[in-house]
């Protein structure tokens, strides 16, 4: 049975047109959003008006505080809204609803987007619709890369999930028992004072390029878990070590040669993404699924779209979907997108209930969207 | 057209409320109390994200009026979060000075 998208349709209109806006952490995003009526599918895609993002920087070794991230989004969210418009080429009576992030993410940061949402749902009159931020990254994914039914490997700064879809729910197989894995490469970053400009997990994937030794660190994966947190503390140990106060050489055992920073990199990045592949691959067995879509923002990284490639080849017709960086890292188009998906089923909210919450698990949403 | 914002708190311990209004003077969208931590500025880091300036138009001086009420709220909400701490704070030193008198003798230890 397919589901109805278009039993909410405007009368003589063929389309749909979403506003989405992201600010759960340090990016503020707005994308403008348009479906025709019908299925989505192949020839039926959604198309991308606009995507406009603007990130919060911090300087080198610092991160980023809720406080002063919330005031980058207030202060840039009205300019950063009219880009879009201006992108899309459409006006505010245009839109059909107006989507928000809702959680999970920073409280301060998603309280200050969803006050500019609220806003523009009242002067326009329009209904506005909450979304699950890792719902968006997983409905963008596969609308973009046309995964049908993958089994989803979400990996970014604030959240490290294994996901597949069973019955109008995305069910979570594993996840981090601790920290996640953006948060382990950039608080590794803030350790060696490598900059936050890009992004500091860009930075850390270009030296992992020019490092050679694997340094020894522990693999701690726990059934269809991991956790992340004692691996960055032995790591940082041994870059405190090498760059503090006590300057201690450490060399390669095989051959002797001094171990850098790029090195620690390089190490960090093969032991972390081996133990995403382990759990991703088993989870795939699970499900016997042949598929696997990689969200996020650590989902850009080019040596985990490697590694998970190698192992899906091994599957039979194993294929492997990741998005580039417009649609990895967080951005306010994939908000429109499943925030129009859950408008064409009814699933709107009143103004009363738009509180954000900064916990708001995958498998809380209904995905009445979906029904296979 | 002028368009004067103003706000109105009140708790069940302020039962006469309290309100606030911008007042006269010069208004700006740069606020006192909404400006960058003093941590991101000691490591070196510029505000780039400082609001962009009131238009002179009625929309543009209620947004510069909005941010001297928004000054005076945060200013005032402040100041109690700090006097209920204060009370709580003593709060706990009269019970550490009440269990030190009592030679840790509990309450619920009393039949």
């Amino acid at each position: 049975m397919t589901v109805d998208l278009d039993k909410y349709a405007k009368p003589g209109k063929g389309y749909y047109i979403a506003l989405g806006l992201e600010g759960s952490a340090n990016k503020l995003g707005v994308g403008v959003i348009k479906h025709n009526l019908g299925q989505l599918s192949t020839t039926n895609r959604a198309e991308v008006l606009s995507n406009i993002r603007d990130t919060y920087i911090t300087p080198p070794g610092e991160g980023f505080l809720p406080r002063d991230t919330a005031r980058h989004h207030r202060n840039w969210v009205v300019r950063v809204i009219k880009k879009a418009l201006i992108e899309a080429k459409i006006k505010g009576t245009d839109i059909d609803c107006i989507c928000f992030t809702q959680g999970p993410g920073m409280g301060a940061p998603l309280q200050s987007v969803v006050v500019a949402a609220r806003t523009l749902a009242q002067l326009w009159d329009l209904p506005l619709v909450g979304v699950n931020h890792c719902v968006g990254h997983i409905e963008m994914g596969r609308e973009i890369t046309g995964a049908d039914n993958p089994v989803v490997l979400y990996v970014s700064g604030g959240n490290t999930q294994v996901i597949a879809y069973s019955k109008q729910r995305y069910r979570i197989f594993g996840e981090t028992l601790d920290i996640a894995i953006g948060n382990c490469l950039d608080r590794f970053a803030r350790t060696l004072k490598i900059p936050n400009e890009p992004a500091p997990g860009y930075n850390i994937e270009q030296m992992a390029k020019k490092g050679k030794h694997l340094v020894n660190l522990p693999y701690t994966v726990k059934g269809m878990d991991l956790s992340m947190s004692g691996i960055l503390a032995h790591v940082e140990g041994l870059a405190k070590d090498m760059f503090g106060k006590q300057n201690k050489k450490l060399v390669d055992v095989e051959s002797g040669e001094p171990i850098t920073a790029e090195d620690l990199c390089f190490s960090l990045q093969e032991i972390l993404f081996s133990m995403l592949v382990e759990i991703t691959e088993r989870a795939i067995a699970h499900v016997n699924s042949n598929q696997v879509l990689i969200v996020g923002g650590v989902g850009s990284n080019e040596r985990l779209q490697e590694m998970m490639k190698l192992m899906i080849q091994d599957r039979k017709n194993g294929q492997i979907y990741a998005t580039d960086e417009r649609f990895c890292i967080d951005n306010g188009i994939m908000i429109a997108h499943a925030g129009l998906l859950g408008y064409r089923t009814g699933q709107t909210n009143e103004l009363w209930n738009t509180i954000c919450t900064q916990r708001f698990r995958t498998d809380e949403v209904f995905v009445k969207w979906r029904d296979d | 057209m002028t368009l004067i914002p103003t706000a109105e708190y009140t708790a069940p311990d302020v039962p006469e409320g309290r309100k606030f209004y911008p007042g006269d003077g010069e208004h700006t969208t740069y606020g006192h109390t909404t400006q960058i931590s003093d941590v991101v500025i000691k490591a070196g880091g510029e505000d780039r994200d400082r609001p962009s300036e009131a238009k002179d138009t009625p929309l543009g001086h209620l947004r510069a009026k909005l941010t001297t009420i928004q000054d005076q709220v945060n200013v005032f909400l402040t100041e109690r979060m700090k006097q209920e701490n204060l009370k709580l704070s003593g709060k706990e030193e009269e019970d550490i000075e009440r269990r030190i008198l009592d030679d840790g003798v509990d309450e619920d230890d009393v039949e």
